[in-house]
């Protein structure tokens, strides 16, 4: 029995789904293909609704 | 993104691929293959030393390749971890070539050409697929020539224009005038480089090349070795600073873009490609139109759609917001056609279903909201994680567990699930976590979902 979790891609669900379960204080890893995390988003200008900066 | 990386409980394993897969929920075994990166993570400080003396010019892909970076590099300034990476593919010591000025520069002593690909296993209790999606490649439709016509981009290209830290600082500077802009100056950097070279021959002579040239040409200096040699460097400059001073006097008239097309459904509600609408693409050309009228505000941008699809909290108010106030408007029906017109500017062919015409409208630009796509390693990783695809190639869930794979103990949300914007991405990730969580606390409850 393991108690930690796998998590594959670091764009925004990936990153979200990370915290959530390491606030829990569950250990996660999280694999992530390309050099650095933050995916798609992370290419985003601003993001609507808000307009606020993406991340 | 920052949380992410210093969070103690997350261990981050970038620049890696899931090999293997085996064991069942509450036990999975699992493989991971850490690419090496030729640099040692533990010892870069992510400086940048080495990407400014690195001098091999690659496209930048984080810019969706409108701009340039190096062979060794950070996948973009931000980035987490900011550790660098050579590419493989590009390094000239990698492909048998004498470099290495990047070690020579590291004062960290990171850069290792040795470093091997790791092979690691982890044992976990459970797994959640976020791999997201890819932007569909509207070369596909032949109707858009969106690889021939340079003023044709896609919405994330328009994006990394739109972006103060992207390849034109936020200024929508066009791609057919970002090529000319290139294009001179290299010629200017030949010109100045044949000008060196005639000016020795015109401090030797103490004549100016022009002058000289009427005389060579009118046959005086016949059999002059010398002489020869000055007349076909002078006639070589002469074919590039005439080329040069048309295209600059070109680029004189050139502005940013502020006539602007946006192309809806481009891959999506298409028979022919993706059915499904992707959900997110009505919203994102709103607000790309919003901010390029923001930058610029004689920017006037149309929609072109079969409906606007604002079905999110607060998404219609925004619609409308766009309309009132930054010079948007809608128009409807499928664009047939976009065509190269004059001075590099789009030619929209369009029914105005209004009006039940066909017109053909110029735009300085045209962004085309390309459809969700899977991502093209989807199969592969579906197969090596042993769960199962729609038919679209997306992870197959129940309306009623839309973050339950078919194999217990593997969950999935975000763009990886159906297309999705980010609230819903945000949304799915928590629950996904939830059913994860579910699993390693308890472990009886692992195989049966309680359905409402
Ligand atoms: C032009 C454009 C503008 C948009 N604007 C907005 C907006 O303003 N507001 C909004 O709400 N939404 C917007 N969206 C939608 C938004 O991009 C998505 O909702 C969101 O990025 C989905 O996040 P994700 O984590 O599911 O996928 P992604 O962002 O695609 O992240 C997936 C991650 O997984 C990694 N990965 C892929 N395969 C593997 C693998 N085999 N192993 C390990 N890692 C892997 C990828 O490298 C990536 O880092 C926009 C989309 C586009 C195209
Ligand atoms: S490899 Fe060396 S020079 Fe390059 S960013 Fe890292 S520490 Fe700086
Ligand atoms: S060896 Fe040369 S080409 Fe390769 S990353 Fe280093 S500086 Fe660039």
């Amino acid at each position: 029995m393991s108690k930690d979790v796998l998590v594959i891609g670091g764009g925004i669900a990936g990153m979200q789904a990370s915290l959530d379960l390491a606030d829990m204080g569950i250990k996660v890893y999280l694999v992530e293909k390309l050099p650095s995390i933050g995916g798609k988003m992370a290419q985003l200008d601003k993001t609507f609704p808000t307009n606020d900066c993406a991340i | 993104m920052l949380d992410v990386g210093r969070h103690p409980n997350i261990e981050l394993l970038a620049y890696s691929e899931v090999e293997g897969l085996k064991g069942t929920a509450g036990e999975f075994t699992i493989t991971v293959r850490k690419k090496t990166r030729y640099v040692e993570e533990d010892k870069c400080t992510g400086c940048g030393a080495c990407a400014e003396k690195c001098p091999t010019v690659v496209p930048d892909a984080f810019n969706e390749g409108l701009g340039e970076r190096k062979a060794i590099y950070s996948y973009f300034a931000q980035g987490i971890p900011s550790t660098h990476t050579i590419d493989a593919d590009h390094c000239r010591q990698l492909n048998g070539k004498k470099c290495g000025i990047c070690a020579k520069t590291c004062q960290a002593d990171a850069i290792n050409f040795d470093k091997k690909d790791q092979v690691i296993e982890l044992d976990v209790g459970a797994v959640i697929i976020a791999a997201g999606y890819d932007v569909f490649d509207p070369s596909q439709i032949p109707e858009y020539h969106y690889t021939e016509i340079p003023n044709v981009v896609t919405a994330i290209e328009f994006e990394r224009l739109l972006s103060a830290s992207g390849p034109t600082e936020g200024h929508l500077d066009r791609p057919s005038d970002r090529a000319v802009l290139k294009e001179i100056a290299s010629l200017e950097k030949q010109a100045k480089k044949s000008q060196k070279t005639l000016a020795r021959f015109e401090e030797k002579y103490n004549e100016s090349s022009a002058s000289f040239y009427d005389k060579f040409q009118g046959g005086q200096y016949e059999g002059d070795e010398d002489r020869q040699k000055w007349a076909d460097k002078y006639a070589a400059h002469l074919a590039i600073v005439e080329p040069l001073e048309s295209l600059q006097k070109k680029a004189e008239g050139f502005t940013v873009a502020r006539r602007l097309a946006f192309i809806q459904c481009v891959g999506s509600r298409d028979f022919r490609f993706y059915p499904f609408c992707s959900g997110y693409c009505c919203m994102h050309s709103i607000k790309e139109a919003i901010i390029a009228h923001e930058h610029e505000p004689e920017t006037a941008s149309v929609i072109f759609g079969m409906d606007i699809r604002a079905v999110g909290k607060g998404f219609e108010e925004y619609k409308i917001r766009g309309g009132n106030d930054s010079n948007v408007s809608y128009v409807r029906g499928r664009v047939a056609e976009i065509s190269a017109g004059p001075d590099d500017n789009p030619v929209v062919t369009f029914e105005d279903t209004r009006e039940r015409k066909v017109k053909n409208q110029a735009f300085d630009l045209v962004v085309l909201a390309t459809a969700c796509a899977p991502i093209k390693g989807m199969a592969a990783l579906a197969e090596t994680l042993g769960v199962a695809l729609d038919p679209y190639g997306f992870i197959k869930t129940s309306p009623l567990s839309p973050v339950d794979t078919e194999t217990p103990g593997i969950f999935v949300c975000g763009c990886a699930e159906s297309p999705m914007d980010v609230p819903e991405s945000v949304a799915q990730a928590s629950s996904a976590a939830e059913r994860a969580a579910e699993v390693v606390f308890q472990p009886e409850m692992k195989e049966e979902k309680a359905v409402a």
